[in-house]
């Protein structure tokens, strides 16, 4: 089922009809590159262990491009961390199991495998390109000798054909190749510094990419870079990508799937257009409905989510998110929903799934007691 | 129309760096008025905050006034100037680093009453610390008075912030990105509380923001000012300039601004730029500051003079040549500077 249109194809400036570039949305023919089965992260605190990733079903096929959306807490980042065995100190896995294709078929449990074997996967066959890019390049390393080095410690030591590599991605990412690549990244800005990331994530051909708040810190036209560079890439090498990000746009633009998250779970997992258009989850429709268009000279009257995003030491019983949810009922507050498919592919987390509306006046009469609590 | 509550006039401001003389605000005039909202957007160096500050009060102009009810800040009694600083209250971007970690809430907003005499004593100054903590929506005000800052969420903090600039019943708040630091789910009931304090009680609002969205809605009855590199480059009312943006560089702006809608942003148009470089502050370019970037730059006309902001149709005022021309017919630029350039 894919979700109907309610939107008309936008005119431009001139009036003339734009043609619309279809969301693709998931493949679900594609082999599963990775999978993540209930998945448990957590935080020694001094109250205590800090649940961040609570149970985290997840699957990502070859080629997809999967948007990972929550706010502050939700979990999303500590989920890309985790991918990437890239969790701090005080963070353990308690429970779950992450499965990694690799492009000749084999599969590696991604948490148990040695840290040599994971050194040979990292770079090769997945990547990671961190927000604010500006502090994962080291400064008085040049960008040339970041490439280089990273080409050799993975075994290609052809440093003519490493660098021919880097300059041809650093022009496929739009910039000056032979400037930028001779230059020192405070030489440069942090929309450039971003872009030498992404270049460098692709240095070894790698089948997965996952980004975490690609252009999150940027200006709105640094930004739209970003992002027209992604989409460009996409086109160009096939790869898959995770991004993690609390913006709903960026999810709007580059997402074939897109996963919302809340305190650490995950409450709706589905096809773009049918996430946006057809939001089955009460919180992925209020983010929803919280953000505005910018094109169109008419007032949205927005709404708000009552409330604030749950302290992860005291999460509310049930489904974490009702106490600030209109539809909840009794059993909102006894039993956690699980994820279940309401139409193909689209998965929700919700025991009112079916009474759920973009409409906003629901919301507007819900009463939630403000209480002093840090969200953590 | 009435006397404005708030004059910036001829702003401008340098700052000397380790790299030379920068110009952060480069001439700029804008007017309050009672009840008004007036959102202020640009990219980080545009000179967004600069002009906040002058406007607060924290630093000096380097020409220019800033007139508040008439006044000339620069010339006011001592007295004049505390009661200047009681009308205009400040809201910072970070609730983390503005509110003071080892008070608590009730002593945070129970310490400017009782400085200037708004309460007399401690139980009057409870008293109205409920009804701040009312009117900013955090309620039951009983659970948050003995709370510290690190047992709220950000934004709760960002509340009393809001609450605290209410304490001295300002005529004027100046938010500098208040809202940039919360969370999507629970900005716009921040920014609905701001706008009943602006509908109940008529308080004007200078709001500064990089996030065009947030402007559309907050400031939707009010005006927008863009600024880019130190200059004001487009005037107008919100709806207008945001949905009908004029300057090429306001129109790059709306435009590359991804939508939260699938089918809406990827058919969105987009307006290619020249160059995706922010010009250095140290290393402006001659002419208007937008021509290397700008995609309807025309060579003799754009680089040889800035374009004065200047009004092409009622209540739009403008600074670029091209767009000044197309609406207007003519160009008004000073004709001694033009010579001189041509020269």
């Amino acid at each position: 089922m894919t979700s109907t249109d309610e939107r008309p194809t936008t005119p431009n400036a001139q009036g003339d009809p734009v043609p619309t570039r279809d969301a693709t949305g998931p493949r679900p023919d594609a082999p599963v590159v990775l999978r993540v089965e209930d998945l448990w992260v957590e935080y020694r605190t001094e109250r205590g262990w800090m649940q961040a990733v609570r149970g985290v079903d997840l699957e990502i096929r070859a080629g997809e491009a999967v948007a990972l959306i929550g706010e502050s807490g939700s979990g999303k980042s500590t989920l890309g961390f985790a991918l990437q065995r890239m969790l701090v100190r005080s963070a353990r896995v308690a429970r779950g199991k992450v499965t990694y294709r690799t492009r000749d078929g084999k599969t590696v449990d991604l948490l148990n495998v040695d840290d040599k074997q994971f050194r040979q996967l990292r770079w090769r066959e997945f990547s990671m390109v961190f927000q604010a890019a500006q502090n994962s390049l080291n400064p008085v390393i040049k960008v040339s000798d970041t490439f280089q080095e990273t080409a050799r410690a993975h075994g290609e030591h052809n440093k003519g054909r490493i660098q021919e590599k880097a300059l041809e991605l650093l022009r496929k990412v739009q910039l000056d190749g032979d400037r930028v690549y001779n230059a020192y990244p405070h030489e440069l800005s942090g929309g450039m510094r971003q872009r030498v990331s992404i270049a460098l994530s692709l240095l070894l051909d790698p089948q997965l990419i996952i980004l975490d708040e690609p252009t999150t810190a940027l200006d709105i036209i640094t930004q739209r870079a970003i992002i027209d560079v992604i989409r460009t890439l996409r086109d160009q090498l096939d790869f898959t990508m995770i991004f993690i990000s609390h913006d709903l746009s960026l999810a709007a633009e580059l997402a074939d799937k897109v996963v919302t998250m809340y305190a650490g779970e995950v409450v709706e997992d589905g096809p773009v257009r049918d996430v946006f258009y057809q939001p089955k989850h009460p919180y992925t429709v209020g983010l929803l409905n919280a953000v505005p268009p910018i094109t169109g000279e008419d007032f949205t009257p927005l709404t708000a989510i009552p409330g604030a995003t749950p302290n992860l030491l005291n999460i509310p019983s049930g489904c974490p998110f009702h106490p600030r949810c209109p539809y909840r009922t009794d059993i909102c507050s006894r039993q956690n929903p699980p994820l279940v498919e309401i139409a193909p592919a689209h998965y929700v987390a919700c025991h009112h799934h079916d009474q759920v509306t973009k409409e906003p006046e629901i919301w507007e009469h819900i009463e939630v007691e403000e209480v002093a609590e840090a969200a953590v | 129309m009435a006397e404005p509550l708030m004059a910036l006039q001829h702003l401008t401001r340098q700052f000397d760096t380790r790299r030379g003389k920068i110009t952060a605000v480069d001439d700029v005039s804008l007017a309050l008025h009672p009840a008004e909202i007036l959102c202020l957007v640009g990219e980080s160096g545009s000179g967004k905050t600069t002009v906040a500050r002058m406007a607060a009060g924290l630093l000096k102009p380097s020409a220019g006034t800033v007139e508040f009810e008439g006044k000339d800040l620069q010339k006011l009694s001592k007295d004049e100037f505390k009661e200047y600083r009681k009308a205009v209250q400040i809201v910072h971007q970070d609730p983390y680093a503005s509110l003071n970690p080892v008070h608590t809430v009730g002593e945070t907003l129970s310490a400017p009453l009782l400085h200037h005499k708004l309460a007399k004593g401690r139980r009057e100054a409870t008293r109205r610390v409920g009804e701040l903590l009312e009117l900013v929506d955090l309620r039951p005000a009983e659970n948050f008075i003995t709370k510290y800052p690190h047992q709220l969420s950000g934004g709760q903090r960002q509340r009393i912030s809001v609450a605290r600039a209410m304490a001295l019943n300002p005529r004027l708040i100046i938010a500098d990105e208040a809202v940039s630091m919360v969370d999507v789910s629970i900005r716009v009931s921040l920014l609905n509380t701001m706008l009943k304090l602006r509908n109940d009680l008529g308080v004007t609002f200078l709001f500064i923001t990089h996030d065009l969205a947030v402007v559309k809605y907050f400031g939707w009855e009010g005006h927008v000012g863009v600024m880019y590199v130190g200059k004001l480059i487009e005037y107008g009312p919100t709806p207008k300039v945001i949905g009908r943006p004029l300057q090429p560089y306001t129109r790059a702006l709306a435009a590359a601004i991804p939508e939260a809608d699938p089918d809406l942003t990827r058919s969105k148009e987009k307006l290619q730029l020249r160059s995706l470089d922010i010009p250095s502050l140290t290393n402006l370019p001659g002419g208007c500051v937008f021509h290397p970037r700008c995609p309807y730059f025309e060579e003799g006309l754009c680089d040889i003079t800035m374009p004065p902001l200047v009004e092409v149709a009622p209540d739009r005022h403008v600074a670029c040549h091209i767009v000044e021309r197309e609406l207007t017919g003519q160009i008004i630029a000073a004709p001694a500077t033009r010579q001189a350039a041509a020269d």
